[in-house]
């Protein structure tokens, strides 16, 4: 009789924590990752509290920090190795040991896998970044946009902090002994600075997946912050006046153009990026159905129910890949850092060229719509229009940032493409 | 990998990105400009005179206490349903003046028309 009990208080949670940690320094685990094996699970459990605290209280980004931090909880629950209660094992996709002529051992994933591994093929196979990208496109107006086509260079120009960030973090990775940051990585990190939170998890699952949960984190942490971020440097880096240009009223834009627009640009960027396809396509795929207006059904279930839906098994799963060996190391640091460089570089990028076309225009172009370039919609663009309103109340500049806004979604996918078809094959 | 190396790379890379990520959105900016171009008519200038405004605004739902004083809300209603009504741009419209017409129509339809708006609620 006692045998049951003492069985049931092996199997226990508890029991798994200490055995862990035991058996961790038994195979003589030492230093730093002494330390993780003893106290990692716990400090997880602490990190992923302190994300729902972020996600409820500070309401940051809640739609996906709340899911993300909670699949961390998850998936860092003590369990003994081999337990059958695991939902989710992120070694399955990172370590090679595990891979059958280094593809993903799917068969052995449907086998043993949990609950989030299931819905984590979802990021894996990259199905859900284009998906929630149809649901963005259904959202989004590009009228801004084609009635004002120069503020497309202010979204190119928003992308310099993706290539500063990636340098930098190459620079980092050959200077920091503890820091392993090649190429891949590096766009990884980069990407960040696109402020496009399905970009970067699409980018990362394919070059550099032991990253995921801390980019993500990083990528969505900080376009939370966007608000706190961008105002000084708007105002460090335009005067008084170039603030408070008021800018012509934008013309109206006919039903066929916004119909042939989205077609065109799948057109352009398969021609030149094919690898941002997947992206941009579904993205434009959404505003087409959207335009149309003859597709109302689609339209609504794209981006409400197909998009929440997808917004949970990404946030799940992508928090729920964050496990102490691979997260609590000095490389999730060095991300946080670089993402915010990359948010700042991004912002300067577009308020520069902003500047520069002020001049060429002979000051017909308000440089703060620039910092709306950042992909980040719509919360760049109220950004700029808040910074521009505190120096002129009468001045109304948030269309006229939702140019660059959304030019920066299809900047930040095409620069995803970019990465992926220097890195991925 | 020495640092010169890793940046060399990477310098290479950003050079290469930045230029193909610009590339990629002038062509789409161009392409925008020539569907201005091909698709796009410059409204013409419809410069609507005050007492036209009167015509089509019948200004009979304000509220009786009305201020002759100039209130930018109202004017801003004014312009929209002029401008939704003549099929233009408020931008294309000037309103010079504005005036409440007095409804001189008999007691009995005044009752009438409050009796058919009062059965809709």
């Amino acid at each position: 009789m006692f045998q049951s009990i003492i069985n049931f208080l092996n199997s226990t949670g508890i029991a798994a924590l200490i055995t862990n940690a035991k058996d961790a320094l038994a195979a003589g685990a030492t230093g730093f990752d002494g330390v993780v094996a003893v106290i990692g699970t716990p400090l997880m459990l602490i990190i992923a509290c302190v994300l729902l605290y972020l996600a409820i209280v500070k309401e940051f980004e809640p739609l996906l920090l709340l899911p993300i931090a909670f699949g961390m909880l998850l998936s860092n629950l003590p369990m003994f190795a081999n337990s059958g209660a695991i939902m989710m094992h992120p070694e399955f996709f990172t370590d090679s040991k595990y891979f059958v002529d280094g593809h993903l051992d799917m068969q052995m994933i449907f086998a043993e896998g949990g609950l989030l591994d299931m819905l984590y093929l979802g990021v894996k196979l990259g199905i859900y970044p284009p998906l929630i990208f149809l649901g963005i496109g259904c959202m989004t107006d590009f009228g801004p946009l084609i009635a004002n086509p120069k503020s497309i260079l202010l979204g190119a120009a928003a992308q310099l902090g993706v290539f500063t960030t990636f340098l930098g973090a190459l620079a980092l990775g050959a200077l920091v002994p503890g820091i392993n940051f090649g190429v891949k990585e590096a766009s990884s990190i980069g990407i960040i600075g696109g402020a496009d939170g399905p970009t970067a998890i699409y980018v990362t699952k394919t070059l550099a997946p032991a990253l995921l949960p801390a980019i993500a984190i990083a990528a969505y942490s900080y376009m939370a912050l966007i608000p706190v971020i961008q105002p000084p440097i708007m105002k460090l880096l335009t005067t008084k006046e170039e603030r408070s240009i008021v800018m012509e009223q934008l013309r109206p834009v006919s039903r066929t153009e916004r119909m042939i627009f989205p077609i065109v640009v799948t057109i352009v960027v398969a021609l030149i990026v094919p690898d941002a396809v997947s992206l941009v396509g579904m993205l434009m795929l959404g505003n087409l159905i959207k335009e149309s207006g003859v597709a109302d059904r689609l339209c609504k279930v794209a981006q409400n129910g197909l998009m929440n839906v997808i917004t949970i098994f990404l946030g799940l799963t992508v928090g729920a890949t964050a496990k102490a060996e691979t997260f609590l190391t000095a490389e999730t640091l060095g991300i946080v850092v670089l993402g915010l460089v990359a948010f700042c570089f991004s912002t300067a990028g577009g308020l520069i060229l902003g500047k520069i076309m002020c001049k060429l225009t002979g000051g017909k172009i308000n440089p703060l719509i620039g910092s709306a370039g950042v992909s980040a919609v719509p919360m760049a663009a109220r950004v700029s229009q808040m910074v521009g309103q505190k120096e002129n109340p009468s001045n109304f500049l948030l269309m006229h940032a939702m140019g660059p806004n959304v030019a920066g979604v299809i900047g930040s996918a095409v620069a995803a493409g970019v990465f992926l078809s220097m890195f991925a094959h | 990998m020495s640092v010169t190396e890793a940046l060399g790379e990477g310098v290479m890379v950003t050079v290469v990105g930045l230029i193909i990520v610009f590339s990629v959105l002038i062509i789409l900016m161009l392409v925008m400009m020539a569907m201005k171009k091909i698709f796009y008519k410059e409204p013409e200038k419809t410069e609507t005179k005050a007492d036209e405004v009167q015509k089509t605004v019948p200004l009979q739902e304000q509220s009786p206490e009305e201020q002759p004083a100039e209130d930018p809300n109202l004017i801003a209603v004014l312009a929209a349903a002029v401008a939704a009504s003549l099929n233009t741009s408020a931008y294309n419209l000037r309103i010079k003046s504005y005036r409440r017409i007095d409804n001189n129509a008999p007691a009995w339809n005044k009752a009438g028309l409050r009796d058919a708006i009062d059965s809709r609620y």
